[in-house]
């Protein structure tokens, strides 16, 4: 077991919340909201609920996981060592997220039909200059949308998006605003698309954590619980913003991203 | 011009201007404009006579910009010619006076089968310095341009390490007037969730470089074809005890490369390529451009950083 482990367990008795914490922490931060929720939650808002859920759910076959977000590059060069090491690099990966693709989330799920959407792929198609994301984002974003298009066949914009675009090649169907447009039909507000988001790329490098043997399962969620107030802190500070602010705040996150395609041996598509 | 009327009126201060032409069969410089701060020389001989180039030299009074000055530098390429842009030593922003942010500013039009070489030393950011640059290019898919935009992490000499307070550097290329071919930007600062020089390690130096155009279609397989050569030595292969290196390195084992590269290509039908360099030492990134632009010498008469 890694160290990171092994000191968490020890500091974090408390950890495991009782519910009665978790309930607190919600009331807390919802309280307006849910009061305001109350009067008008209906039959139809329970089952959104289940749509929502199930776009966030790790299970969504949207190969998610065949991606590192670079970690792998990051392992083999040697710019993640040790579980410090680690920790920083998903910070930087989940900060990189935020300044550059946040704002492409807050656009597509403001505006969720197909012209704005259409106008942001090939915003960020100029925009993700570095190939190996390019093509990552691509082919996340296009799995994304098949499967939503199987699964909410009670939207049937997203099968006729799907079908107008795929043949003609003029989209590259990037995966942040397909999500950002996803969460916008499925009835999500445009600060939990950007906040759901960014927790999608936090389990997505976590997990590619794990499978790259640097940390064990139950590491892995302590990591990812300990990484969760600093993710809010930047999905803040990047939240709402127009795309032309998009911008790369490390660059050499992204440098070591873009030698990918370099390594000899490699378990990640990205 | 983009003929997006509004703001361009407002804005239109340009300190700066620089056409070049064709004029009896040669690349020739038929306006040149400049005010303080900016100053634009043209040497009439830089490379050998046989080629047809022209450089065009942007120099600030003082040797740096001061803080809250704006330079608006516009230049446009007549089709079928070549240019190249440099300075004679790296841009230095000073200390930053009130929180003002100094800006400079490039639009660039390359013409048909024109070259256009934005070939700069870095920019060096005094600590509490704030410094914004925007770059734009309009090309045609026949365009050829060449754009290093460079940064390094102070006066490490007397000790500043990427103490600046802001930086952004942008750099746009659009194809046939409005076509988003390339949008890049990137912000450092210092009000981040982790400081500048925590996110830099023990870089010194970020740099970029665009190659752009089918005349030089050499010079992009080349750089890409020794980058993956080059990095590919800095990879280790997993050993089967994966999981247990994370500790058993952390302490010694061989260190990170001085130099880390990558390359993209970018553009419909990978017409442009990009490269993006960190270095721990600014003068293995001049090696690096001497090296790699080399190629360019037919073109522009010299060796780039030569």
């Amino acid at each position: 077991m890694s160290e990171l482990f092994t000191k968490n367990c020890e500091s974090d008795q408390a950890v495991p919340f009782t519910s009665e914490q978790t309930q607190n922490c919600l009331m807390d931060c919802d309280m307006e909201e849910m009061s305001a929720d109350n009067v008008k939650t209906s039959p139809a808002d329970h089952l959104q609920q289940w749509s929502q859920w199930q776009l966030l759910d790790s299970i969504l076959p949207t190969g998610g996981f065949a991606h590192s977000s670079g970690l792998e590059a990051a392992v083999q060069a040697r710019f993640v060592v040790g579980p410090e090491d680690l920790k920083f690099y998903i910070i930087q990966v989940l900060e990189n997220t935020g300044s550059l693709l946040l704002p492409y989330v807050y656009c597509a799920s403001k505006f969720p039909d197909v012209e704005s959407w259409f106008k942001l792929d090939r915003l960020l198609e100029a925009t993700l200059t570095n190939e190996v994301s390019r093509k990552a984002s691509a082919s996340q974003g296009s799995a994304l949308l098949r499967v939503a298009a199987s699964i909410y066949v009670e939207i049937p914009s997203l099968k006729q998006m799907r079908d107008t675009y795929l043949g003609s090649g003029a989209a590259s169907f990037h995966h942040a605003p397909i999500f950002g447009l996803i969460c916008g039909l499925l009835g999500f507000d445009s600060s939990t698309s950007q906040r759901a988001y960014m927790f999608i790329t936090m389990r997505d490098v976590v997990s590619a954590a794990t499978r790259l043997n640097l940390i064990g399962p139950l590491g892995a969620s302590v990591l990812q619980h300990q990484i969760a107030h600093v993710a809010e802190q930047m999905t803040k500070k990047w939240m709402d913003r127009p795309v032309e602010e998009a911008s790369q705040t490390s660059p050499l996150v992204d440098i070591v991203q873009g030698c990918h395609g370099y390594l000899f041996s490699r378990l990640f598509c990205s | 011009m983009s003929g997006k009327g509004g703001e361009r009126g407002e804005r239109k201060m340009e300190t700066g201007i620089a056409a070049v032409e064709k004029v009896g069969g040669r690349s020739t410089v038929t306006r040149c404009f400049s005010k303080y701060p900016l100053k634009l020389i043209v040497p009439n001989k830089v490379g050998s006579s046989k080629t047809d180039a022209v450089w065009i030299y942007t120099l600030s009074y003082g040797g740096g910009i001061v803080s809250g000055d704006r330079i608006s530098l516009s230049i446009g390429v007549g089709d079928g010619c070549t240019a190249a842009v440099t300075t004679q030593a790296s841009t230095k922003v000073y200390k930053s006076v009130d929180s003002k942010c100094s800006e400079q500013v490039l639009e660039a039009r390359i013409g048909r089968n024109a070259l256009l070489a934005v070939i700069p030393d870095p920019v060096t950011c005094f600590s509490t310095a704030r410094y914004s640059q925007k770059q734009v290019f309009r090309v045609f898919s026949d365009s050829n341009l060449v754009i290093v935009d460079w940064i390094t992490s102070g006066r490490h000499e007397s000790g500043e390490k990427w103490e600046f307070e802001l930086y952004r550097s942008t750099n746009q290329i659009f194809l046939e007037e409005d076509q988003p071919l390339f949008l890049d930007s990137v912000l450092l600062e210092q009000a981040s969730t982790c400081s500048i020089a925590e996110r830099m390690q023990e870089y010194h130096v970020i740099a970029m470089v665009i190659i752009l155009g089918p005349m030089l279609k050499h010079v992009q397989n080349q750089v890409q074809d020794e980058v993956k050569k080059m990095m590919s030595r800095h990879f280790r292969v997993p050993t089967p005890t994966a999981g247990h290196y994370m500790r058993s390195e952390s302490q010694s084992g061989p260190t990170r490369p001085a130099l880390v590269a990558s390359c993209s290509a970018f553009g419909p039908q990978a017409i442009g390529v990009v490269v993006r360099i960190a270095a721990v030492t600014t003068e293995s990134v001049y090696m690096f451009l001497r090296h790699h632009l080399a190629t360019l010498e037919p073109f522009l008469g010299v060796i780039p950083y030569g």
